[in-house]
């Protein structure tokens, strides 16, 4: 196909095709580049604006202020435990569930499937579970971060259609053997699904990365709170300087203090360095899984 | 199967042969045989009893006058006091306005964005760089819209952002993009395709490498243009998935996005931004009207749990593709 020669309409439509394609790639990828500039930049250079692509007074000083910050380190330290325990557990437990419901022929699976399918369809809704949250007492504590993440069905579903595609022989000759559930589960069924343990560790590991809204709105005290909440009430503060609100937490207001301290970092130089921070490790891990995870999202979108 | 019917069977034989004592317990000694597969869900039976199935049980607040002392059953009845109360606040159509708009634009504009996107990639044949667009493309997916309104912010500011930085060197006069209540549905759509396109392609590629190569040669030796054949060969191809795809993006029409809007939203642009889940969050968790605001939130999962069903019959019998 290559080696045929191709006419001048085509040739036209194909150099029109790659130049949109660059220009959408540029357009995802400009806004980090921009930003990883104005991290390295002086915070007050910064303010004459200017500054596109690199740095114009290039300065280490906003990451070292960043990471010296107690708050802000601490939000990482609480974003990196809770995603690392989440992400265990999380694959842990729902490569349990979806091992049984992959077991052809368990006696009430249908109504099993149902019992947690109808929990996609319909939900609670935000202030029952939240009345939930207060009467385990779970709010306000490490536990509101890690408890309501531990499983998505969508998961479970992307999981048991791979347990699937494994050959049912295998198992079998090893039960036949003698072998226990827990030993086929361990032993057979998790080496073959590295994969799609892979891929659900991601979509898992990404999801509390990202999650801003548990820490926001279940969790006050300033200690839990998760890099992406911090993130966003960095984010608040800047969306009301030009507006009128006194609503704005503790944290913040901290902030402010430490950084009066502080020279040639600005707020926002910090917040430009926080983005980069917080996107830095997603942007190092998902290229690797990418031939993983398309299959997990076909999986999922169109189910069997 | 053969495992259970196997040790069934092998369990069956030991029972006296009375027929129906036979049947009862042949489905008993299945049940038996799995009995570590049952231990297997068990977690997520707990779990799933606790985390959602209890929060549909406090749904009943929606009907009560709630009082933390007295527990969801002890507080007294209210009927539909509050389903009432906000059929009958005028603001609460705004808010249902906004979130249908903001839906439908996002439909209209955002749902074929990834099609256009995966349609261009499929032609370029050099696999280093398909793969390289790909990977590109998925990068805002995997970030939060905390960062992303953050960046969004940041080049839009009036305070030397990008976009007017660049207006001022050209002597324009700056814009005050987030502030301005005309501009939040252009933004909220355009913010929305820049996250997503690159990952709703993904289905539509999968869709593509699935159509029948010897179609197009068969083309090409009528000779049938690069158009003719994306006519009349890879959408008629890809109709099935686009149908399914939009039939599932109607059922979710009350989601207008609520990271997206809650993020995005300045008390500027309330009137147009106000949507279902930030009024849900706002009158409950903020102003602590919980029945008014889970009654609210009841009225949507209703609509919502109804729009599932209907699309999914619908699709079941246009396609035999349902979710269940």
């Amino acid at each position: 196909m290559g080696a045929r020669r191709m006419s001048l309409p085509d040739r036209m439509y194909t150099t029109l095709n790659y130049a949109l394609l660059l220009v959408f790639c540029l357009t995802a990828l400009y806004p980090f580049v921009y930003f990883l500039a104005l991290s390295f930049n002086d915070g007050y250079d910064a303010m004459k604006g200017g500054i596109y692509l690199f740095p114009r007074v290039f300065t280490l000083e906003n990451y070292a202020k960043a990471f010296r910050n107690p708050l802000i380190l601490n939000s990482f330290f609480i974003s990196i435990a809770r995603t690392a325990i989440v992400t265990v557990l999380s694959v842990l437990l729902t490569a349990m569930l979806a091992y049984a419901l992959a077991r052809k022929g368990l006696p009430g699976r249908k109504y099993i499937v149902f019992f947690f399918f109808f929990t996609t369809l319909f939900s609670g809704g935000l202030i029952p579970t939240f009345i939930l949250y207060r009467q385990l007492h779970i709010l306000d504590t490490f536990w509101v971060l890690v408890l309501p993440s531990l499983y998505n069905f969508f998961n479970a579903i992307v999981m048991k259609t791979f347990f699937d595609g494994i050959p049912a022989g295998l198992s079998e000759s090893a039960r036949i053997d003698g072998a226990g559930e827990l030993s086929v589960f361990l032993r057979i069924i998790l080496p073959l699904s590295m994969p799609v343990m892979a891929t659900i560790a991601l979509f898992v590991g990404v999801g509390c990365w990202n999650d801003w809204f548990t820490g926001q709105f279940f969790i006050q005290n300033e200690n839990l709170q998760p890099a992406a909440t911090f993130l966003n009430k960095m984010i608040s503060e800047a969306s009301f300087e030009s507006m009128t609100s006194s609503n704005s937490g503790s944290a913040i207001q901290n902030m402010n203090q430490s950084q009066m301290e502080l020279r040639g970092v600005t707020p926002e130089a910090l917040r430009m360095t926080f983005v980069i921070i917080i996107t830095t490790p997603i942007i190092c891990i998902y290229p690797f899984l990418q031939k993983y995870f398309v299959k997990g999202v076909l999986v999922g979108s169109l189910k069997e | 199967m053969v495992a259970g019917d196997v040790q069934g069977m092998v369990a069956g034989e030991e029972v006296l042969p009375s027929p129906q004592r036979v049947k009862k317990n042949k489905t008993l000694t299945r049940i038996w045989s799995f009995r570590y597969i049952y231990l297997f869900l068990i977690p997520a039976l707990v779990w799933y009893l606790i985390f959602a199935y209890y929060p549909m049980y406090g749904i009943l607040i929606a009907f009560k006058d709630f009082k933390y002392n007295l527990g969801i059953l002890g507080s007294p009845w209210e009927g539909f006091r509050y389903f009432k109360q906000f059929l009958n606040d005028s603001s609460f159509y705004d808010v249902l306005r906004n979130t249908l708009s903001i839906s439908a634009l996002k439909l209209l504009f955002g749902f074929p964005a990834p099609l256009i996107l995966a349609l261009m990639l499929n032609t370029i044949s050099n696999g280093k760089f398909k793969r390289m667009f790909q990977t590109i493309s998925y990068l805002p997916h995997f970030v939060s819209w905390v960062v992303v309104v953050t960046l969004l912010q940041k080049i839009l500011s009036p305070n030397v952002g990008l976009i007017n930085d660049i207006r001022e060197h050209m002597g324009l006069d700056p814009i005050f993009f987030m502030g301005n209540p005309n501009l939040f549905y252009p933004l909220v759509v355009l913010s929305d395709i820049w996250k997503g396109v690159g990952w709703g392609a993904i289905i539509y590629l999968a869709a593509l490498t699935n159509i029948d190569p010897h179609l197009y040669e068969a083309a090409q030796i009528d000779g049938a243009g690069r158009w003719s054949m994306l006519f009349k060969i890879t959408l008629p191809c890809l109709t099935p998935t686009i149908a399914i795809l939009l039939i599932f993006s109607l059922s979710g029409i009350l989601n207008a996005g609520f990271d997206q809007i809650y993020l995005m939203q300045t008390p500027a642009t309330l009137n147009v931004s106000e949507i279902l889940d930030t009024y849900v969050l706002k009158t409950g968790i903020q102003q602590g009207q919980f029945a008014y605001s889970t009654a609210i939130g009841l009225f949507k999962s209703v609509i919502s749990l109804f729009l599932i069903i209907v699309v999914n019959n619908i699709s079941k019998r246009l396609s035999d593709t349902s979710l269940w």
